[in-house]
């Protein structure tokens, strides 16, 4: 049963691919949200809240039609990025990468927002006041105690990815090689008679992923603590 | 505490509401419940309601790709009638047992068609044996088809293809899509150059023009079965798929596009 096709092993490997990249992409992106969220108060905030929440509660395929008119070649996003830097995301893995980290970074938000907002801010601003500048705040007072929420954050946004389907078809087809993720395979096979078996291996690739997944999210979270010599490892 | 009350009060409110829901769903004349493939939105979406308005009997149709749809139905999903675009599907739910083989006939037929984005100024051209689609298609751009394992547009399109000696050509430019009508989309919003689909899909979208007709030969004849589902328990199933092959509604799919068989 463990004999992996060649369109499976490819499928795996571009999973792997693409939910890397759309959970490491948009890490940077997920922080600075989560931070001005949790740290700033300005108008629209609300608003911004409430756009960054939206992948969570639209219809994936709403989100990936929504990709399409933006980022399709025919769009002005889309058009744009090829033009001027030659960067195409239509019915290519970079394309399946942007969406899937679209569909994740609300929960990448959820998760990072609500580390930083337990991190105390009177250790901010002891900080200050010994004569740190606002960066130099954040990345050694800040992100270091905001560590295990951004990497649940980034775990999050991984397993989301992995399993992402809805709008990575809308938008970029299933394209053996190129777009076809694990997901998508999966799919593609439920419609065939007799594909079952070819499920079944797919699945437990997709639970073993995860659970290493969790397991490395586990590691770098008390290797941290460990460095920082922080006593509880609950 | 007065939460956990209103939150008990809250439960037990919606599961008397559930329950009053579906009681008074059964009490009305249940809908006829059809599963059809993506092609026949429109025409069928009009059969259907010219139906209820004849017979007062309420239909309300799922649209899928066929292969979809007779994995749902072969899993227990509650189809009354099951119209699948190819006939490969319609066998493999027979086969179980899965439809009732005495009311299965062959509703409709199409034909096969290359279509191009209408702004994208493409011109109609003949299709011959060998012939080389890719200038059409650019530098990067990708022919839009049903997933070729098992969306009858996209199997259909590859046998086409595959008749015609261009399908080694074409394989690595394609697109798969979930339905026909995805296919239909893509080529009409211009994201690709382009796609495979059936006349009659192609006549209900403007922003599409055909290119041209895949020869009748080049493909399995491309045959709509239609049959209720032999777990249905409807009892105006039967009648429904008949009423499909009578005049008013072989009206309804011939202007759509539907070569009536």
């Amino acid at each position: 049963m463990l004999d992996f096709s060649p369109a499976e092993l490819e499928a795996v490997a571009l999973s792997l691919k693409v939910a890397l990249v759309a959970a490491l992409a948009s890490l940077p992106a997920g922080i600075a949200v989560a931070w001005l969220l949790a740290r700033r108060h300005f108008p629209g905030k609300a608003l911004l809240d409430a756009l960054v929440h939206l992948p969570l509660v639209l219809p994936p395929v709403v989100v990936g039609y929504a990709l399409l008119v933006l980022f399709g070649g025919q769009g002005p996003v889309g058009a744009f990025l090829d033009e001027s830097f030659g960067i195409t995301l239509a019915f290519r893995w970079t394309g399946a990468a942007l969406a899937s980290a679209i569909m994740g970074f609300p929960l990448m938000v959820r998760a990072i927002r609500l580390s930083i907002e337990s991190v105390d801010r009177r250790l901010e601003q002891a900080a200050a006041t010994l004569g740190a500048g606002p960066w130099r705040v954040f990345a050694t007072v800040t992100l270091p105690l905001a560590w295990p929420g951004i990497v649940a954050g980034a775990v999050l946004a991984f397993a989301k990815a992995l399993g992402e389907f809805g709008a990575t078809i809308t938008f970029v087809s299933n394209i053996p090689g190129e777009t076809q993720t694990i997901s998508s395979a999966i799919y593609g096979l439920m419609q065939v008679p007799g594909g079952e078996t070819g499920i079944w291996r797919l699945a437990l690739v997709a639970v073993v992923i995860s659970l290493m997944a969790l397991l490395a999210s586990e590691w770098l979270v008390r290797r941290q603590h460990g460095r920082h010599g922080d006593g509880d490892e609950a | 505490m007065p939460a956990l009350r209103s939150l008990a009060a809250l439960c037990l409110f919606a599961a008397a509401f559930a329950l009053a829901a579906s009681g008074s769903a059964r009490a009305a004349e249940a809908p006829l419940t059809v599963f059809a493939a993506a092609s026949l939105k429109e025409s069928l979406d009009e059969a259907a309601a010219a139906y209820a308005s004849a017979t007062g009997q309420a239909v309300r149709v799922s649209y899928a790709a066929s292969s979809a749809l007779a994995r749902q139905i072969g899993q227990g999903a509650p189809a009354d009638v099951f119209v699948s675009a190819d006939l490969d599907w319609m066998d493999l739910l027979q086969d179980k047992g899965l439809v009732d083989a005495g009311t299965r006939t062959g509703l409709l037929g199409n034909r096969l068609v290359l279509i191009a984005p209408a702004a994208s100024g493409a011109k109609p051209l003949a299709l011959r044996k060998g012939q080389d689609l890719r200038p059409l298609l650019g530098r990067r751009g990708r022919i839009a088809l049903g997933m070729v394992d098992s969306v009858p547009a996209g199997k259909y399109a590859k046998a086409a293809f595959e008749s015609l000696g261009m399908w080694s050509a074409l394989e690595p430019r394609v697109a798969g899509v979930e339905n026909v009508r995805a296919a239909l989309m893509l080529v009409a919003r211009g994201e690709a150059p382009l796609g495979v689909v059936y006349a009659s899909d192609a006549k209900a979208e403007p922003r599409v023009r055909v290119l041209a007709t895949f020869p009748a030969g080049s493909h399995p004849e491309i045959v709509y079965p239609a049959a209720r589902v032999a777990a249905s328990r409807h009892p105006q199933a039967a009648a429904f798929v008949d009423w499909l092959q009578q005049p008013v509604a072989r009206a309804i799919f011939a202007r759509h596009g539907f070569i009536l068989r």
